[in-house]
């Protein structure tokens, strides 16, 4: 029993990860219907810079925080940028490649600029750990949690109702009629990639305080959240944190009950039955396409 | 539509052209260190005699995954070439490298590989990628053209079997020996019961296979449980080892998941009257550092290299890191590591062998020199190739050592005797 809870426990630690990420992928896909397939290097980006931050000036840790999410949001704004700026109809797909392109010029740069060093981060409450039950909690993993359910509830309520997200909501519906009312598709794309940008460094910052992150630890991460937002449903935002724990959790349990040299199968297994038995995810609104 | 502005035709021909190029900035980003090819013959080349040079072909991964280990092990090679021919060269030839970076894909080694045989008609080779599985791959092409090739990576079957690797060498320690040392180090600790965690890679697997049957052999009881190398929670693997109750946790990897392992293994209260340690991957002192106060006390298993200067004095390897070390700082201005000692052993390994071979380059005579050569010491050891044993390093080159909150220190028990 204290190792089933263990691995509970374990499982809400990545859990959150994935959550962060597929929340990134939500938002994304809410504003422009593109994927942001450099969502996970956003997160590897900003996890680098925060412990680089931290081993270079010794700020306080929220100064360090704050300082991550400004740039992500940043990051967010440039990526809209570089991917848009030149497309006169910047339509989904042409945006969904373009990010995986940036994902990897992301990759490069930090490989350059970081000589492939891993970063670090101490935990929000410093080494403190939560015993229950038998079972040890990183208390890191209980300030991630309470990350996902912060980004998530305010995300909700953005999209729900304040102006600028009804307006980045109607946007992505139909592009042609919001801007007809004065919203342009700009607007919404830039304001996503922003929130996505600012999401995925708050996720960045607390994944460096649980364990080491360098170049090479975005992609996956990013793949996996990508399962989850899948299996919650592209967009849904209770379904990007919902399919984030169930990944996290499969994957723990898998891994202590089973294999721990196939727990990378169980993001993927899960995609592809989502794919192949529910297109839209647990959580997605059934879409009434008028012809 | 205005004129002169972009259609939505040339908008997407050109949105395909940002991302191709981006794609392309990133290859060529991640190539930069001479992907190339840049041939550069060692620094103090023109010192050396007026002889023909010897042109040692060399391939390691300076980009890509295994960036951190190729890094140093170029560095490593430089330092040597350029000590030998500031010592006026081989036999008054001066060594000239040839340098490949194939960032870690291995059909772009092959490529390289042959480049290096048929158009640069090097010599020699030293370095097979910085990974394994590239070194694995390169071996054949170059046994066939009877070039010796000096191995700078770990994986034991880049020569063994010995019989079919007639001309392949490498400077570096078999993963045997290292966990023959750990096995004994943990029998004189009195520990039995065992949890090994190595990643999924070649060299976690590898080492899996080889403890499980050191393990049938001494009388361990060893349980495993593999992960990711990019995993940030080793809890999952913790928990189903513990139920083993193991005396000894290791973990079997050259990913920051080292760090990892410590900071959860500590979470989970395992460490007390428990010995925690990492392998020969994980020998640099950043993987301690970034755990914290999780890693005091954890033990490594590697070469003496990050314990020489608490050596006993009467170990002769002591004064041969020692001058290696300080050489490696002056001329780089950061700390020498296990990785640029292997290539470092590896070129001077190979000039050795030319030099008793007099003057015949060719794969079979090299390797022949290289057999008879008796005892080398070596940074990392005293190497004695022989016809079966191409790799040379035994256990009396490894050390235990333990992480006492700022640095390595030897374990008690830790240095064969």
């Amino acid at each position: 029993m204290a190792d089933f809870l263990q691995l509970t426990f374990s499982g809400l630690t990545t859990g959150a990860a994935y959550a962060l990420v597929a929340l990134g992928f939500a938002i994304v896909f809410r504003g422009t219907r593109a994927i942001n397939f450099a969502q996970g290097e956003y997160v590897m980006l900003a996890g680098v810079t925060a412990g680089a931050l931290h081993a270079w000036a010794h700020p306080p840790l929220a100064v360090v925080v704050v300082a991550v999410v400004l740039l992500g949001a940043l990051c967010g704004l440039a990526t809209e940028v570089a991917c848009a700026r030149f497309l006169r109809r910047p339509d989904p797909h042409t945006l969904t490649l373009a990010t995986i392109g940036l994902g990897v010029a992301i990759k490069a740069v930090v490989l350059l600029a970081t000589d492939r060093k891993a970063y670090t981060l101490p935990g929000f409450s410093g080494e403190a750990t939560v015993a229950l039950g038998g079972a040890v909690l990183d208390a890191q993993a209980l300030w991630n949690c309470a990350l996902v359910a912060l980004a998530a509830g305010a995300l909700a309520a953005f999209l729900r109702h304040a102006p600028l997200g009804v307006a980045l909501r109607a946007s992505a519906d139909d592009a042609e009629m919001a801007a007809a009312s004065g919203f342009s598709r700009r607007g919404a794309a830039a304001w996503s990639f922003a929130l996505a940008g600012a999401l995925a460094a708050a996720a960045g910052a607390g994944l460096a305080a649980v364990s080491p992150v360098n170049y090479d630890f975005g992609t996956l991460l990013g793949l996996k959240g990508f399962a989850a937002a899948m299996l919650g449903g592209l967009g849904s935002m209770p379904g990007a944190v919902v399919g984030g724990f169930a990944i996290g959790l499969m994957e723990a349990w898998f891994a202590g009950y089973v294999s721990g040299t196939y727990a990378d199968v169980v993001a993927f297994s899960v995609l592809l039955v989502v794919l192949f038995t529910r297109p839209t995810g647990l959580f997605a609104a059934v879409r009434v396409e008028r012809v | 539509m205005q004129p002169g502005r972009f259609t939505p035709r040339r908008a997407r021909a050109l949105a395909l052209l940002l991302v191709s190029a981006t794609l392309a900035l990133a290859a060529c980003g991640s190539d930069d260190g001479g992907g190339a090819g840049a041939s550069a013959s060692g620094g103090a080349a023109t010192s050396a005699g007026g002889g023909e040079p010897i042109k040692v072909g060399s391939l390691f991964s300076v980009t890509g995954p295994p960036a951190v280990v190729g890094d140093k092990m170029r560095k490593g090679l430089e330092l040597a070439v350029e000590e030998i021919n500031a010592a006026g060269g081989v036999d008054g030839r001066p060594l000239e490298v040839v340098f490949y970076d194939p960032a870690g894909d291995t059909a772009k080694a092959v490529d390289q590989t042959r480049r290096l045989i048929s158009r640069d008609r090097v010599d020699v080779v030293v370095g097979g990628g910085s990974q394994s599985g590239i070194a694995l791959a390169m071996e054949p092409l170059l046994q066939r053209a009877d070039v010796l090739f000096m191995a700078t990576e770990g994986a034991r079957e880049i020569v063994q079997p010995a019989e079919e690797r007639r001309t392949t060498f490498k400077s570096t320690f078999n993963d045997t020996v290292i966990l023959q040392r750990t096995a004994d180090f943990w029998r004189a600790r009195g520990v039995r019961r065992v949890g090994f965690l190595p990643d999924t890679s070649g060299f976690g697997e590898s080492a899996k296979a080889e403890l499980e049957r050191i393990a049938a052999a001494s009388g361990l009881e060893v349980r495993s449980a593999s992960f990711d190398p990019t995993a940030t929670n080793l809890t999952p693997q913790l928990t189903k080892l513990r139920r083993g109750d193991p005396q000894a946790y290791v973990a079997w990897t050259t990913t920051p998941a080292a760090t990892t392992f410590l900071e959860n293994a500590r979470q989970l209260g395992l460490g007390d009257g428990v010995l925690l340690g990492l392998g020969f991957g994980s020998a640099d002192p950043a993987f301690y550092e970034q755990a914290g106060a999780a890693a005091k006390g954890a033990l490594l298993s590697a070469g003496k290299l990050p314990i020489y200067d608490r050596l006993p004095d009467d170990d002769p390897q002591k004064a041969i890191i020692a001058r290696f070390v300080e050489a490696y700082q002056a001329r780089y201005d950061e700390p020498a590591n296990v990785f640029a000692a292997q290539a470092y052993d590896g070129v001077k390994l190979v000039a050795e062998a030319i030099r008793a071979a007099g003057g015949d380059l060719s794969g079979r005579a090299l390797a022949a020199a290289l057999e008879g050569l008796g005892t080398y010491a070596g940074v990392n050891g005293d190497f004695r190739y022989t016809a079966e044993d191409h790799s040379g390093l035994g256990v009396d080159a490894v050390a235990i050592s333990e992480w006492d909150g700022r640095r390595f220190v030897p374990a008690r028990d830790g240095l064969a005797r």
